[in-house]
């Protein structure tokens, strides 16, 4: 059996797929596109039932990517009942996507959802009131106090019909569907008839494409002589009688409008106002950056250490058996991959998730992005390109999928360049704050991320200025603040990584294979000498640090330990001085972060661009060390 | 404002002589429904008051003082069958029947806010063309009553009236969010540097970028 849960954006519908479902969670792409849903099993009376957790839309019409997908997944799958997540404090634009699934002839059940906010501001919705008015059953939930959550789920399952209420349309647009389910009647839509000819009118794309060719001429027409008639699309006048009788059920079921809250909207005004918003921005992301250097650091260093006389005990002795130079090369790589995913996965990349899923539940990412909306416009980019740029100082693997919130493939790429040059993940950060920020002072780690930030600006108004376009404007609803649930994050959290472990691990597997495979052959030196002298000339660094810089292609993370190793001390300061420091990291930070980065360009843009960026950010990262090696030697 | 009566046969003659030519007595008792004697009485005393030109076994015409009034009454009733027809479902015979008498009725205000709500309706349910109102300014400027959203100033509130946009995908998603005619919306903020506007809308607080501000077209409240 199939449950899905459909709804709005921001009405807590993630929180009931969290409660509802336990293990075996997945995170889909639908096929196509880059909308992604989420899947999971719930048990009940010793049944499973899936529950898919379909993209919050607005609407079920098919005008957004979202919407699209979610139609799709509901026409597919054909589940047994459909759950609409409405928030109960908005009624009014709830009731009208619940009005569309009804419409769909969906078995629909609503959970309406943060009942305890309504409860809390005194007033109350007449829930059997409304179950008689929209005949179908409608369950107060607080997800996150677990409250209705057993009884939705019963519901669901022994959910057996759909509702008979219809929305009345006004008379003019009535006669018009009934004239269209005329020319439809003929085929089997998936959807009821009616609902076939409302989208048909509408100029929902999927019917149109299959409609037969009269019903869509008459369509043509009916939508002509109204737009002539009214100088209106129709589609206006639809939403507008769905809005009217929305608020007319809200008002009969609840008496008075909603109140707002205020202590939330302290909050949120100080954060979009730029006075406080950017202090607060700033404060924000340094603590996000202090956690996870810090927490990271403490976290990593005791995987590491329990990983040393086990695993890596394990794998020594296995590679000594081997004997061969290969089978232990190979062993050597698998061994240091694990490590490096221990060091590297949990302490920095989960622990980034977590913090930016609380930053997302919490509506605080919202809220920078409106405030940093008109900026970004300036680099050409919108105010989502934010969420990106946030990711990618955890990774940029998951940075460069993010982009994918952007409008156009240009906008992403353009925003793609910018974090793989000019956004330092965790990676880069360790190295900054290892070799630099450790030895040369804090000061000098401060100068970097200035000349970062620097690289940024001047980067995006380049781009802009070369590819000329208006960035598309934004459009996006602010939620109110609230307190992200543990079990959410979590959640998320997991999938996330599951996601990162996917897309880098193969990458860094294979990667390490043959480095440490041409290090066991002794092949390695002998491609990076010829490059030891040109380094020193340009950018004034002991040749060593040469195979520092080429295992930062592959393995960023093994960069500052790769530099320890071959300089004989941990103690940095005695074999560099303080701007060959900061020429390494700055070299480090703005090249391309590794391998597992440059795939994911790979996948999602295509060899020539990708192959592009590395070079680009190569010779940049180049260029710049050897102008931070001129200016700081004057 | 002349009598009822006056009003109606203007009209009528309004009609008959749209398409060129002068109103037959016949055809006007006809439409009237009343005897060809009463109307020619009628007729005779439109012409002296300088309404109509009336040559007998010619016809009538409108002077220009009758066919000012004949087009705001033609003009009211056509839009009241189309606000009958498309809005309240009434149709028909009926329909132009209470028209008729709702014609008499109506201010020149609640023509013109009925004739914007409908977003200026060019012809009646009968394919007939409303003349136009005797305002200064063009009907696409008529909207000059209403401004666009991002001209609002901090604070204010408006209704939406209508919205300009023929994109399809971005028309549905303003519409689905709740930005439909009639709808009360708040400007909460503007967020400098050329930020987006942050309107509340319904209970809900949406972020919507300045350029897009030009689409949504809204009557400030009073």
């Amino acid at each position: 059996m199939e449950i899905a849960l459909a709804g709005n954006p921001n009405v807590g519908k993630s929180v009931i797929f969290s409660k509802l479902t336990g293990v075996g969670v997945i995170s889909a792409n639908y096929p196509g596109t880059t909308v992604e849903f989420t899947e999971g099993r719930a048990k009940f009376m010793g049944m499973t039932v899936t529950v898919i957790d379909l993209p919050g839309t607005y609407s079920l019409a098919g005008n957004s990517e979202d919407e699209r997908v979610a139609t799709r997944l509901l026409n597919e799958r054909r589940p047994h009942t459909v759950i609409a997540v409405l928030d109960a404090t908005r009624l009014e634009r709830n009731l009208v996507f619940l009005f569309e699934l009804i419409e769909s002839g969906h078995n629909v059940v609503a959970a309406l959802n943060m009942y305890d906010v309504v409860r809390k501001s005194r007033q109350e919705i007449d829930v059997a009131r409304m179950e008689r008015i929209l005949m179908m059953p409608v369950i107060p939930t607080v997800a996150t106090k677990d409250e209705g959550i057993d009884s939705l789920l019963y519901t669901s399952v022994q959910m057996r019909r759909s509702s008979k209420f219809r929305v009345r349309y006004d008379s003019h647009i009535e006669a018009m569907i009934s004239d269209l389910e005329k020319h439809l009647s003929e085929k089997d839509w998936g959807v009821p008839l009616r609902a076939a000819a409302i989208r048909l009118l509408a100029g929902d794309e999927n019917i149109v494409k299959a409609a037969p060719a009269e019903a869509r001429k008459a369509s043509e027409r009916l939508r002509d002589d109204f737009r002539k008639g009214h100088g209106e699309d129709i589609v206006v006048h639809i939403q507008r009688d769905r809005f009217g009788e929305a608020g007319r059920i809200a008002k009969e079921v609840m008496g008075t409008a909603a109140t707002t809250r205020k202590k939330t909207r302290i909050a949120e005004d100080l954060t979009l106002r730029p006075a406080t918003g950017l202090p607060i921005l700033v404060g924000v992301l340094a603590l996000m950056f202090v956690v996870l250097v810090f927490v990271g650091g403490i976290i990593e260093g005791v995987l590491v250490g329990a990983y040393e006389p086990t695993g890596k005990a394990f794998f020594n002795d296995l590679s000594q058996q081997a004997g061969n130079d290969i089978a232990s090369g190979v062993i050597q790589g698998l061994s240091l991959s694990i490590e490096a995913m221990l060091a590297l996965v949990i302490p920095y990349i989960l622990v980034f998730y977590i913090m930016l899923s609380i930053l997302e539940d919490t509506g605080y990412l919202v809220r920078v992005v409106s405030l940093l909306d008109g900026v970004m416009h300036k680099l050409g980019l919108h105010g989502r390109a934010v969420i990106p740029m946030v990711v990618g100082f955890g990774c940029n693997v998951p940075a460069i999928l993010a982009t994918r919130v952007m409008g156009s493939r240009r906008e992403r790429l353009i925003l793609a360049i910018l974090i793989t040059i000019a956004v330092p993940c965790s990676a880069q950060t360790a190295i900054i704050v290892g070799s630099v920020g450790k030895f040369a002072g804090a000061w000098w780690a401060l100068a970097i991320y200035m000349v970062l930030l620097g690289t940024l600006v001047v980067l995006g108004l380049a781009m802009h200025r070369m590819i000329k376009f208006e960035p598309t404007g934004l459009f996006v609803e602010i939620p109110d603040m609230r307190w992200p649930s543990a079990k959410q994050t979590a959640m998320k959290s997991y999938i996330r990584v599951k996601e990162f472990l996917t897309i880098a691990f193969p990458i860094l597997l294979v990667g390490s294979v043959v480095l440490e495979t041409l290090m066991a052959l002794n092949w390695l030196q002998q491609i990076i000498d010829p490059a030891g002298p040109f380094m020193n000339a340009l950018l004034g660094l002991p040749a060593f640090t040469v195979v520092a810089l080429v295992f930062g292609i592959l393995r960023k993370e093994m960069a500052l330990q790769m530099l320890i190793v071959l300089a004989g001390t941990s103690n940095l300061a005695l074999v560099l001085s303080n701007e060959q420091m900061f020429v390494f990291a700055l070299v480090m930070a703005v090249f391309m972060p590794c391998l597992a980065a440059f795939a994911v360009m790979l996948k999602e843009f295509g060899l020539r661009s990708t192959v592009t960026v590395a070079l680009a950010s190569f010779s940049l990262a180049l260029a710049m060390g050897a102008a931070a090696r001129a200016i700081l030697s004057l | 404002m002349p009598p009822e009566i006056t009003e109606q046969y203007l009209k009528i003659i309004f009609n008959l002589t749209e398409d060129g030519g002068a109103a037959k007595t016949t055809d006007i008792a006809d439409a009237l429904g009343v005897a060809p004697a009463s109307v020619t009485e009628m007729l005779h005393k439109l012409d002296r008051q300088g309404f109509v030109r009336h040559e007998p076994y010619k016809g009538v015409i409108l002077r220009k003082k009758g066919m000012r009034i004949a087009c705001r009454v033609a003009r009211k009733h056509r839009i009241l069958e189309r606000f009958l027809s498309d809005m309240v479902g009434v149709r028909g015979r009926s329909g132009h029947e209470q028209a008729c008498k709702m014609e008499h009725a109506l201010s020149d205000e609640a023509e013109h806010n009925l004739c914007r709500i409908m977003n200026h309706p060019e012809e009646c349910p009968h394919g007939r063309k409303i003349p136009k109102c005797e305002m200064d300014i063009p009907c696409d400027k008529c909207a000059s009553e209403t401004v666009p959203l991002s001209d609002l100033a901090e604070g204010s509130s408006a209704t939406i009236s209508h919205l300009s946009s023929t994109d399809k995908d971005e028309l549905c998603t303003l519409l689905s969010m709740g930005f439909v005619p009639g709808s009360q919306v708040t400007i909460e903020k503007k967020v400098p540097m050329g930020g987006p506007i942050i309107v509340s809308l319904k209970g809900t607080k949406v972020a919507i970028a300045r350029n897009r501000g030009q689409i949504l077209r809204v009557t400030r409240a009073s």
